[in-house]
């Protein structure tokens, strides 16, 4: 699904040269959990704005879906992403004076779908993390863990081939946390590769795989470890 | 388009859009009223004077000391005139008691017949011993000028002659006998029994009167050929070779100073300095209304930029989240383009209710006239323009905000 | 606390230079723009003489022909020389004064001025008593040469400094239309504006002061021409006699009484003259006889044109446009200061005193604005000046307008101010300290 190789990322300003990272390399395949850990500054945020297209790199490779994303110009990256991924950010990023269907209506219309196709794709997304019947109502009306949801019911409203999260339940309470984490597991257990960026360890174990990042390159690729969380944990259960 | 969720989300927060809005309506309605004024203004002042090449032409006014007798006086206009054809450059002279657009001169009102009770029209009185329509070059389009012997000598202390023929305006004619022809017509000056009756022998295209009045009397004048006497000063008219005004009025006052036994005062005005004059204050009120009109379309565009910029900075998290979501940058500009469709809209909508409220007030309280459709049209074309261009700047901004700025932290 | 807020008004001002600039550029035009227009109005409507204008007064009685007299028709705005004659020998209120304009080939004593045309009036001798004329040199005609018409002339000072140049000229003879005139008297610069009392005939109540004055009664003896409007309803005899006697209206005439509820009187005793004539066969319209004091007779002759007017409307349309782009601006400078106004309000501020600061912020604006708009103000009636000898009389500031000029200007402000200070008193403390 995604593919970096020999990937490197340099800030440039004024005087100052940052280089968040230094031959990265990742794969991830395609309907995989992958976490992906780090201490602050270590290159993780830059890691995500590259793998969802958000920034350019400054050397290296990255195949995103079969697809080489080097060279590619603003607009075919925007495209892409439009297509392809669906994002959810710490902050849930909804948009305050947009009803929630018109929240989950903004990527539908740079996608250039019809008005009857985006109804339905809204319509689904959000029954999906159940707040249809909310539709009309504004974020401000809302908790943190139902307008997360509503971001993720944004991203997935695309049928995105990744999902994207970064810290998805930073800003929420461990029961709405919880709720979101049972959410996003349920979406990739129906096929969708998903990539979530946290700084919290018991999330991390959750998923299949963990990615951890230091000094902007990876620094281990540790197996799964069952968690505390996972129900399905045999007897080998250990808390990291 | 995005109309629809651009709407809902002005609506929402619209104390910004709202100020926006009647920043567009408020200069929309002052701008459409005032160039309107300013075109008709200007169309007042661009009307002709009737007078074939008018910078050519010149007043002059000759002041005594003491009035001589009649004879006297007689012959000494004679020679002043005289005196005026001998200066080279000088093409033809004229005795006249007043000019058109110089504001000051007599009018009578005029009759079709002794039985009338009221005027039928007030026209301006030109008086010459010579002739006006070769000096002034006015068109004759019916009838003949002036012969030399149709003008009596008149000692205006002593006598109540009046000459016996008149050339009149087409305007003139037009009022006095609508669709026929003047020729051979008799006009009374004034309804009084023992008004003075006149014939008229010719009609010219136009001539202005002095006061050039907006409405049609300023084009109701009337010619009677005449010598008078009486007062101590007499008043001409020169035509110049074209080029040479300055120099011929310079020359024809010194002649005839240097002519004089006596000392005389010498006046002289050009039709040139005559036309400002008269529509000086409209020249004025029309450069104060297009330097107002500059003012408000600047103010306007400031208001929008800086409304604008300031979203955008409100916003750039949002943008950055809509770029994330898969917008291009064309899509981010499009869409501030919209939102700013969207307000000058509605403030053009406003705008024009305003506008048409405000001329009637205009035309009901300061005597203006009513607002043609063109111009609100013009108007609400301009301040489209305005709003797009005046957007485009903070919108290009906002385009090129990162998708990064979707994950930032703060 | 005052104070301070005031200082940080001032210190705010330099924070964001260019959006400062905006703001006061923008209010400074906008009151500039209506405090020269309304100077110029206040000039024009003002009242040239508030000691008296409600106790002088101009007589208009309507001698125009019966035939085809619609009742209501305007009348003439002057008086026949028979209606002057009989109001002057009326003894009605405390003074009267005919007059009517004229002009003289004057001959100067100076060789290197030649002789040129001066404008002036022909007066009655209560002329300057009335119209509380300052004199430089000199006085007015006794009442002998009033009524003998005698030659005598009081000048204007101008006229007087370009024929004599700084002494004093009375006592001497001047030619003019060819008679000796003795001067007995110099006006000083009489400043009174709208020129009331001749604001009929040479379009210009605001036009240059009249250079010369002479007897009523000596005007008439030398059967001097009138410079200014004259209107006849019926065809006139030829002559100067003849004038006088026909029923052309060319001369003003004005009452003045002792006071202001004389008036009643006077209008009593004009209508009963106006009867008496009819009795003789004149004033057959039997018009109302029309009494109008100073205020009243401006008002009559139109002195403010509807382009002043207009001009001033525009002024204060623009002013509004002004007004609302400063809301916004002061919108946009104080939202971005939400943060400081949470940390105020987190430290103990109320929202009142958030409020008095922002406010007293927009006065700081209003002040610096008013500045800056009393030079563009002083620089647009300059440019207006310009324009013709009319408007230079007129297009001055006085003492009033420039108090006006900052009054304006901070109300504005202030006003502007409202909606985006509340805006900021709004601010949670705690949203704004969170997200940092």
């Amino acid at each position: 699904m995604l593919r970096m190789q020999n990937l490197s990322k340099v800030y440039r300003t004024h005087m100052i040269e940052t280089h968040a990272l230094r031959g990265f390399a990742i794969e991830v395949k395609q309907g995989e959990f992958v976490t992906v850990t780090g201490p602050s500054g270590s290159g993780k945020t830059s890691f995500l704005n590259i793998a969802g297209l958000l920034e350019d790199f400054t050397d290296g490779e990255y195949v995103l879906d079969g697809i080489n994303v080097k060279g590619m110009d603003d607009n075919a990256r925007s495209r892409l992403r439009n297509e392809k991924l669906g994002f959810i950010f710490q902050g849930f990023n909804l948009i305050p004076d947009l009803s929630l269907f018109d929240n989950v209506d903004v990527p539908l219309r740079y996608r250039g779908f019809n008005r009857a196709e985006r109804k339905e794709r809204i319509e689904d997304a959000l029954a999906k993390v159940g707040l249809a019947s909310r539709m009309n109502h504004f974020p401000a009306e809302l908790s943190g863990g139902q307008q997360q949801r509503v971001a993720i019911a944004r991203a997935l409203a695309g049928s995105p081939k990744l999902l994207l999260a970064d810290e998805p339940t930073g800003n929420l309470d461990t029961q709405m946390a919880r709720g979101v984490m049972e959410l996003l597991e349920e979406i990739n257990a129906q096929g969708t590769t998903i990539i979530m960026v946290t700084h919290d360890p018991e999330l991390a174990v959750r998923a299949q795989r963990n990615v951890h990042i230091i000094d902007g390159q990876v620094s281990d690729l540790a197996r799964k470890t069952p968690s505390l969380y996972d129900t399905n944990a045999g007897a080998n259960a250990h808390v990291a | 388009m995005e109309f629809r969720p651009i709407l809902s989300a002005l609506l929402r927060n619209k104390t910004g859009p709202v100020l926006v809005a009647i920043q567009v309506a408020l200069s929309l309605a002052i701008l459409a009223n005032a160039l309107h004024i300013v075109q008709v203004r200007q169309a007042t002042a661009a009307r002709p004077s009737g007078l074939e090449r008018e910078s050519d032409v010149f007043a002059l006014q000759v002041r005594h000391l003491k009035a001589d007798s009649h004879n006297e006086q007689l012959a000494l206009h004679r020679r002043e005139a005289a005196t005026m054809r001998a200066v080279p450059g000088v093409l033809s002279v004229a005795s006249t008691t007043q000019m058109p657009l110089a504001q000051s001169g007599s009018y009578s009102g005029m009759a079709v017949s002794r039985k009338q009770v009221n005027d039928t029209a007030n026209a301006a009185v030109y008086v010459t011993a010579d002739s006006l329509v070769k000096t002034w070059g006015l068109h004759l389009i019916e009838g003949r000028d002036f012969r030399p012997d149709e003008a009596p000598e008149i000692d205006s202390n002593t006598s109540s002659d009046f000459p016996k023929v008149a050339i009149v305006t087409r305007a003139l004619a037009e009022k006095m006998w609508p669709g026929a022809s003047a020729i051979g017509k008799m006009t009374y000056f004034g309804t009084d029994a023992k008004a003075d009756e006149v014939q008229v022998i010719g009609v010219v295209e136009a001539l202005q009167s002095p006061a050039a009045q907006v409405n049609a009397d300023g084009g109701y004048s009337i010619m009677v050929p005449a010598h008078i006497t009486g007062p101590a000063d007499e008043s001409f008219t020169v035509r110049a070779e074209p080029g040479q005004l300055d120099r011929v009025m310079k020359e024809t006052e010194a002649a005839l100073r240097a002519a004089s036994p006596t000392s005389i005062i010498v006046r002289t005005r050009s039709m040139v300095e005559m036309r400002a004059n008269r529509y000086r204050a409209d020249n004025g009120l029309s450069w104060m209304l297009v330097t107002v009109s500059v003012l408000l379309l600047l103010i306007t565009a400031s208001g929008i930029v800086g409304m604008a910029s300031l979203w955008v900075t409100q916003r750039r998290k949002q943008i950055g989240v809509r770029r994330a979501l898969g917008a291009r940058r064309i899509d981010i500009l499009r869409y501030f383009i919209t939102e700013n469709i969207l307000i000058t809209s509605a403030g053009v909508t406003a705008g024009v209710l305003l506008a048409l409220a405000l001329n009637q007030l205009l035309v009901s309280k300061l005597e203006m006239a009513r607002l043609p459709a063109g111009y609100l049209l013009a108007g609400a074309g301009i301040f489209w323009a305005l709003g797009v261009a005046a957007v485009y700047g903070p919108a290009w901004r906002a385009a090129t905000i990162s998708p990064a700025m979707a994950t930032r932290s703060a | 606390m005052f104070q301070y807020y005031f200082l940080l008004g001032v210190r705010s001002l330099r924070r964001n230079p260019a959006l400062t600039a905006l703001m006061v550029l923008t209010l400074a035009i906008g009151v500039a723009a209506s405090i020269a227009t309304l100077a110029i109005l206040h000039v024009m409507s003002g009242d040239p003489m508030p000691s008296k204008s409600d106790r002088l007064f101009v007589p208009l009685v309507d001698n125009g022909p019966v035939e085809g007299y619609t009742p209501g028709d305007r009348t003439n705005q002057q008086l026949s020389y028979k209606d002057a004659y009989n109001f002057l020998n009326s003894k009605q209120g405390e003074r009267r004064v005919a007059l009517y304009g004229v002009a003289a080939a004057v001959e100067s004593p100076k060789k290197d001025i030649g002789m040129f045309t001066a404008r002036g009036m022909a007066p009655t001798g209560d002329f300057f008593a009335m119209f509380d004329t300052p004199f430089l040199y000199g006085q007015g005609w006794s009442p002998a040469d009033d009524a003998s018409g005698a030659d005598v002339v009081v000048l204007s000072r101008a006229l007087s400094e370009k024929l004599y140049g700084n002494t004093n000229p009375v006592g001497q003879r001047l030619t003019m239309m060819g008679f000796q005139y003795q001067i007995v008297g110099v006006l000083d610069t009489w400043d009174v504006v709208p020129r009331f009392h001749r604001a009929v005939g040479r379009n210009s109540a605001f036009a240059d002061e009249d250079e010369y004055y002479v007897p009523f009664a000596s005007a008439i003896r030398h059967e001097t021409e009138h410079n200014g409007n004259m209107s006849c309803t019926a065809n006139t005899d030829p002559g100067f006699q003849a004038r006088l006697a026909s029923e052309c209206t060319w001369i003003q005439f004005w009452f003045e009484t002792r006071s202001a509820g004389d008036r009643v009187e006077l209008q009593s005793w004009l209508d009963s003259y106006a009867s008496e004539q009819r009795k003789l066969g004149r004033l057959m319209r039997n018009a109302p006889n029309k009494l109008y004091n100073l205020m009243e007779w401006l008002d009559y002759l139109k002195v403010v044109g509807n382009d002043s007017r207009l001009s001033t409307w525009l002024a204060f349309g623009f002013l509004v446009l002004c007004l609302v782009n400063t809301i916004g601006l002061l919108l946009a400078k104080f939202s971005v200061r939400a943060p400081e106004v949470g940390i105020r309000r987190a430290l103990g501020a109320s929202r009142k005193e958030i409020f008095q600061q922002f406010l007293v912020e927009s006065a700081v604006i209003g002040l610096v604005g008013g500045v800056l708009g009393l030079l563009l103000a002083f620089g647009a009636l300059a440019l207006i000046a310009l324009q013709s000898k009319e408007l230079t009389i007129v297009a001055h500031m006085d003492w009033l307008m420039l108090l006006l000029t900052f009054a304006m200007s901070v109300t504005a402000a202030i006003l502007a101010g409202l909606l985006p200070t509340w805006r900021a008193c709004q601010v949670t403390p705690a949203l704004q300290l969170k997200s940092q």
